[in-house]
């Protein structure tokens, strides 16, 4: 079962959760996942077109409670 | 398909320019792209080693907000692209003579040394080139 890192990145302004994510997908395991909570109104096209680019998976992605919620699973 | 590299003259010492610059180079490195920053003239007073926000960082009203709402640092982006990604930064080898400035003078383990500007322009001829 893959174990999910929850990064808090509320009130971080970009590029400051994408930075975040980056340095979380860092220290887990390919098939592990990192859900990114953001305010930052970029960060819902910004996060899953990075995911594209550089070829992780995009697991899921909600608006609620006043915040983005995205979660990546990394795939290499 | 490798991406196409960019590269970034900044020249200006405007704090939102040396902002700009970094979030261009942060984000390209981290996305994959070869990144090549080369600072010259006024942007090389912005890399001095140890100065404070209010020391290093001066420009107009969004300057002010970029400290008020405390964006992430132009130098710890800078510092994050070379950390996650491709990204090298080159000091203004003749910006660096006319300042009497010397490597040891700048953020530390930021550059990746002095280079001319002939040779700055004759790589970023493999690229796109961004000038700030």
């Amino acid at each position: 079962m893959a174990e999910r890192q929850v990064i808090d990145a509320r009130g971080a302004f970009c590029p400051g959760p994408l930075m975040e994510l980056i340095g979380a997908l860092r220290h887990i395991a390919i098939g592990d996942e990192v859900e990114v909570w953001s305010t930052d109104k970029g960060s819902a096209a910004d996060i899953p077109a990075w995911i594209e680019k550089v070829h992780h998976e995009l697991v899921s992605i909600n608006e609620a409670n006043g915040h983005w919620s995205i979660v990546i699973r990394k795939a290499k | 398909m490798a991406s196409n590299p960019l590269y970034i003259m900044l020249c200006s010492g405007e704090h939102e320019k040396v902002q700009m610059a970094a979030m261009m180079a942060s984000v390209g490195a981290v996305s994959e792209r070869p990144v090549e920053v080369f600072v010259s003239m006024n942007a090389i007073l912005a890399f001095a080693k140890d100065a404070t926000a209010e020391i290093r960082y001066h420009g107009g009203p969004f300057s002010k907000l970029i400290k008020e709402k405390h964006a992430p640092d132009a130098m710890t982006l800078f510092r994050q692209g070379r950390e996650f990604g491709d990204l090298k930064l080159w000091a203004c080898s003749m910006a660096l003579d006319v300042a009497g400035l010397e490597m040891d003078r700048l953020v530390e383990e930021l550059f990746d040394g002095p280079l001319g500007l002939t040779k700055f322009l004759s790589d970023a001829e493999a690229g796109q080139l961004v000038t700030l």
